[in-house]
C-alpha cells in the first residue's frame, strides 16, 4: 500500500470542508481547524491494482494574504487547490496560494478544483482563465460537493499523478525549491 | 615513441647510414624547418600517449572534480570513506589534541544538550515524589515506608513506575507518513494517527519557536503520555499508559538509532511505500512493554488486619517502654548499688517527683551518685542520705589495709579470711610499723609478715650494695679529685641514675649520704675541715655530672668512725675519702587507693 501526502489548500469559504466532510474518512472534528489549524483525513483511491492511501493535511482556510504555515505543506506530495466558481477572488488568490505551497513544498503535481459546479448559473470561471491555470501549471477541473461531480476524478488524478512523478520528485527535490 | 623518434636520430645519427643520401638531407631540412614545431608535437603526442596527469595538472583540477563528481553521485564519498576513516584514526592516535580541539565547538553543545535531557528526567522524577510527598496517597506511602522500613523514594518509584507502552509509531520525519506501527492487527487510522502527531509537532514548534529549545518531546492527557523521539529521517512515538519512566525515552531513542542505521537507504528513498519497513516491527515490539508494581494490586484489594495491628501494638509497646524507662534506669541502679561493697541501701522511695534513697556507706566504696549516673538515672532527681560505716567485705578490708599500711613496691598484701598476708622487701621499720598497726584494722583479725623479707626491693638492692662499697680516694691533706677519683665519681653517677629510676618504680623515696673523711694525722678541728671540703667537692661533681643537688647530703666526720682495714698505713689511706650510704623508704606521697575512685 501507498501512502502520498496531499495538502489541501484554499481560502475560507470554497467548500473544501465539504468536499472532505463527503468524500473522505476522517476521525478528526472540524474544531482541529480552529486549534492546531491543520485537519488529517484520508482519502483511498485505486489506481490500477494499486491502493493509494491520499493523507489530506486540510489546512486552515485562511484569507490569502494570511500565510499558511509552511511546516505543514513539508514532505508534501501533492497539492490539492480548491476555489469556488463562483467567486472571482477566490480563483485569483489561487496564484498567490500556489506561490506559496511551491517555496515550501517545490513544484509537486497540484490540481484546482473549482467546487460548487451545482451553482452553474452563477459560475464566474471563463475558459480563458481555465487556460490561464493550464499555464501555470495547474490541472483543473470541475467539482460539486453537492452532487459530488468530479471529486472522485480529481483525487484519482492526483493519486496516479504523484505515483508518476515520484521517482523524479524524490532524486532531485532540492533543485525544485528556487522560487 | 620509437616510430616518432626515428627521424630524430636518423639525423643525428645519419653517417653510418650513407645509402639513401636524398632522405637524409630530406630530413634534415625539414629539421631545420619545422623542429620546434615537431618538438611540440611530440610532446603533445606524449601526453595522449601516457594520459597521465603531472601533479601540477592534478592540482588544478582537483578542486573543481571533486564538485563535478559530488554533484553526479555518492561515489565520491564512498570511495573517500575509508581513507577518511583511517586518516581520522591516525591522527587521533598521533596526537588526539589536534582533533578534540577541532571538534570542541561541536562537542560543548552535544554534551551540554545530553545533560540537560538527563537533568530534565532527574527533575521530573523528584518533582512527581514531591507531588507525592504531599498527596493523601504520599501519606500512605510515608507510612508504607515506615512500616517497612523501606525508603519513601523507593516506595514513591514502585508505585509511580507502573507504565504500559501501548502503541508505538514510526513515522517519516518529513511527510509525517507512516512507515510502521506495532502493536499489530487494526493498523485502523494509525496513518491518519501518525500524520496528526507530525501536524501537532509542527503546530507546536510554530507556535512556541520551540524549534530554537527542541523538538515537541512529550505530551500528556490524564493518564496518558505520548512520547516523541524525533530523529532525522523519521521520528519513533510511544503512547504510554502510566508513567513511563526515564529510561524509555533512552529505549526510544536507541531503537531509532537502529532503525537509522539499518534501514538507512529506505529512509532515503522513501516515497509513501513503507513495505521495506515491515521488517522494522521487532524493534519496534521491544519498545511495547507492561511494567506493573509486583504488589500494588495484592496491597489494594485484601488489607490483612496484621498490617495495621503490628505497628500499632509496637507503638503502643514503645510507649509503655517510654513511659516506664524512668523506673527502670532507677530499679537496675538500686539492684547494682545494693551489690556494691561498702554500700547497703536500707530504704528507697518515690515522693514529690524525687527519688528518696537512705543506706550505709563505707569511706572506701564506690561514689554512688556516680554509679547511678553511669546507669542513666538524673541524679538531680535523687535525694541521698548515707550514713557512715565500716565494711568488713574483704575487698574493703584490704582497700583499707594498703591506705594505712602503705606498702612499698616490692611488697604485696591479700586477704584470707581475716588473716592479712604481707610477701616481698621492704625496710625494716616498715616491718614493724606494719606488725603493728595490722591487727588494728577493722576486719583483721591477724596478720602473717612472715614472708616480708628485710631490705630494698630486689632491683635496688645490689646497686645501693654496689654505691655503697665505692670510696672516692684523696692524698694526704689534699681536697683535689685526681684521675681514679674522678672515675670513681663517674661510676657513682652512673649507679645512682640507675637506682633513683628503680626507686620511682618502686615508690621509694632516695637519697644519698656523701660522708668526708680524713686521717687521723694532725688536728681534729682541720680534718674535719677537709673532710667536709672532700665531702663538698664530689658533691659539687655529682651535681654537674647530673646529679639532682636536692637529693644528695653532706657529712663531714673528721678521722671519727674510721673505715676498718688490716693495717693503720691502708686505714689512713682509706679514710682520706668520701664513702656514701643510700637512704631509701618507702613515698608517702603516692600511697595507695588501688580502688579508682
Amino acid at each position: 500500500m501507498i501512502q502520498k501526502k496531499v495538502c489541501m489548500v484554499g481560502v475560507h469559504g470554497t467548500g473544501k470542508t465539504s468536499l472532505v466532510q463527503r468524500f473522505v474518512q476522517s476521525i478528526f472534528s472540524a474544531k482541529y481547524h480552529s486549534t492546531v489549524g491543520v485537519k488529517i483525513d484520508r482519502k483511498s483511491v485505486k489506481v490500477g491494482d494499486t491502493e493509494v492511501n491520499l493523507l489530506l493535511w486540510d489546512v486552515e482556510g485562511r484569507s490569502a494574504d494570511q500565510e499558511i504555515p509552511a511546516s505543514y505543506l513539508r514532505g508534501a506530495h501533492a497539492v490539492f487547490y480548491v476555489a469556488d466558481g463562483t467567486r472571482r477572488e477566490t480563483f485569483e488568490q489561487l496564484f498567490s496560494l500556489q506561490d506559496l505551497a511551491r517555496s515550501a513544498a517545490g513544484d509537486v503535481p497540484s490540481i484546482v478544483a473549482l467546487n460548487k459546479y451545482d451553482l452553474k448559473h452563477q459560475w464566474v470561471v471563463s475558459a480563458a482563465d481555465g487556460a490561464k491555470l493550464i499555464a501555470g501549471g495547474f490541472h483543473a477541473l470541475t467539482t460539486s460537493a453537492k452532487t459530488g461531480e468530479g471529486v472522485e476524478d480529481a483525487f484519482r488524478w492526483l493519486a496516479k499523478a504523484t505515483l508518476s512523478t515520484s521517482v523524479t520528485q524524490t532524486v532531485q527535490p532540492p533543485a525544485r525549491h528556487g522560487n | 615513441m620509437p616510430d616518432d623518434g626515428a627521424p630524430l636520430t636518423e639525423s643525428a645519427g645519419g653517417t653510418k647510414d650513407v645509402g639513401d643520401v636524398s632522405v637524409r638531407e630530406l630530413s634534415e631540412l625539414r629539421d631545420l624547418l619545422f623542429g620546434a614545431e615537431r618538438r611540440q608535437i611530440d610532446e603533445l603526442r606524449r601526453r595522449l600517449d601516457t594520459a597521465e596527469l603531472t601533479p601540477e595538472e592534478l592540482a588544478e583540477k582537483l578542486p573543481q572534480a571533486i564538485v563535478q563528481r559530488s554533484a553526479r553521485d555518492r561515489q565520491l564519498g564512498i570511495a573517500l570513506a575509508p581513507t577518511v576513516e583511517n586518516a581520522i584514526r591516525e591522527s587521533v592516535r598521533r596526537n588526539p589534541r589536534e582533533i578534540a580541539t577541532a571538534i570542541f565547538p561541536v562537542l560543548g553543545p552535544a554534551i551540554r544538550k545530553a545533560i540537560a535531557e538527563t537533568m530534565s528526567g532527574l527533575v521530573n522524577t523528584i518533582n512527581r515524589a514531591i507531588e507525592y510527598s504531599f498527596s493523601p496517597q504520599g501519606i500512605r506511602w510515608r507510612i508504607e515506608s515506615w512500616r517497612t522500613g523501606v525508603p519513601f523514594a523507593q516506595i514513591v518509584m514502585r508505585h509511580a513506575l507502573v507504565y504500559r507502552v501501548e502503541q508505538v509509531f514510526l513515522v517519516h520525519a518529513q511527510t509525517g507518513l507512516l512507515l510502521a506501527h506495532v502493536p499489530d492487527g487494526s493498523l485502523g487510522d494509525a496513518d491518519l494517527i501518525s500524520s496528526m502527531l507530525t501536524a501537532i509537532g509542527d503546530f507546536v514548534n510554530d507556535s512556541f519557536e520551540a524549534r530554537k529549545t527542541g523538538e515537541l518531546r512529550a505530551f500528556a492527557a490524564g493518564d496518558l503520555t505520548v512520547l516523541v523521539e524525533p530523529g532525522p529521517q523519521a521520528n519513533v512515538a510511544a503512547v504510554v499508559r502510566g508513567t513511563p519512566p526515564e529510561t524509555l525515552p533512552v529505549k526510544l531513542q536507541t531503537t531509532l538509532e537502529a532503525i537509522h542505521l539499518q534501514w538507512c537507504d529506505p529512509l532515503t528513498s522513501f516515497d509513501g511505500n513503507a513495505a521495506a519497513f515491515e521488517t522494522t516491527r521487532p524493534l519496534l515490539d521491544e519498545c511495547l512493554e507492561t511494567v506493573l508494581a509486583t504488589d500494588k494490586r495484592a496491597k489494594a484489594t485484601g488489607v490483612k488486619w496484621y498490617t495495621w495491628a503490628i505497628p500499632v501494638l509496637l507503638i503502643a509497646a514503645g510507649v509503655v517502654w517510654w513511659m516506664t524507662r524512668g523506673t527502670r534506669q532507677w530499679s537496675a541502679a538500686l539492684a547494682r548499688l545494693d551489690t556494691e561493697p561498702g554500700i547497703a541501701v536500707i530504704r528507697s522511695e518515690r515522693s514529690g517527683g524525687k527519688w528518696h534513697i537512705t543506706g550505709m556507706r563505707d569511706a572506701l566504696a564506690v561514689n554512688p551518685g556516680l554509679l547511678m549516673a553511669s546507669r542513666g538515672v538524673d541524679t538531680n532527681d535523687v535525694v541521698a542520705h548515707w550514713e557512715p560505716y565500716i565494711s568488713t567485705e574483704p575487698t574493703l578490708v584490704l582497700a583499707r589495709a594498703r591506705q594505712v599500711l602503705a606498702p612499698p613496691g616490692g611488697v604485696t598484701l591479700s586477704l584470707k579470711s581475716d588473716t592479712l598476708h604481707a610477701t616481698g622487701r621492704a625496710p625494716a621499720f616498715w616491718i614493724v610499723r606494719a606488725e603493728g598497726l595490722a591487727p588494728a584494722l577493722a576486719g583483721v583479725g591477724a596478720v602473717d609478715l612472715s614472708h616480708v623479707t628485710a631490705g630494698l626491693p630486689a632491683d635496688m638492692e645490689p646497686i645501693a650494695a654496689e654505691i655503697e662499697r665505692l670510696r672516692a680516694l684523696f692524698a694526704a691533706g689534699s681536697d683535689a679529685l685526681d684521675q681514679t677519683a674522678l672515675n670513681t665519681v663517674a661510676t657513682l653517677a652512673a649507679r645512682y641514675r640507675i637506682l633513683v629510676e628503680a626507686a620511682t618504680k618502686n615508690r621509694y623515696d632516695l637519697t644519698m649520704r656523701i660522708v668526708g673523711r680524713a686521717d687521723p694525722t694532725g688536728a681534729e678541728s682541720n680534718n674535719l675541715a677537709l673532710s667536709r671540703r672532700r665531702a663538698t667537692v664530689v658533691r659539687d661533681r655529682l651535681v654537674s655530672l647530673g646529679v639532682v643537688a636536692s637529693r644528695l647530703t653532706i657529712d663531714a666526720i673528721g678521722s671519727n668512725d674510721p673505715l676498718p682495714a688490716d693495717t693503720p698505713a691502708e686505714r689512713a689511706r682509706l679514710n682520706r675519702s668520701a664513702s656514701f650510704a643510700i637512704q631509701a623508704q618507702p613515698s608517702r606521697t603516692t600511697n595507695v587507693a588501688e580502688r579508682g575512685r
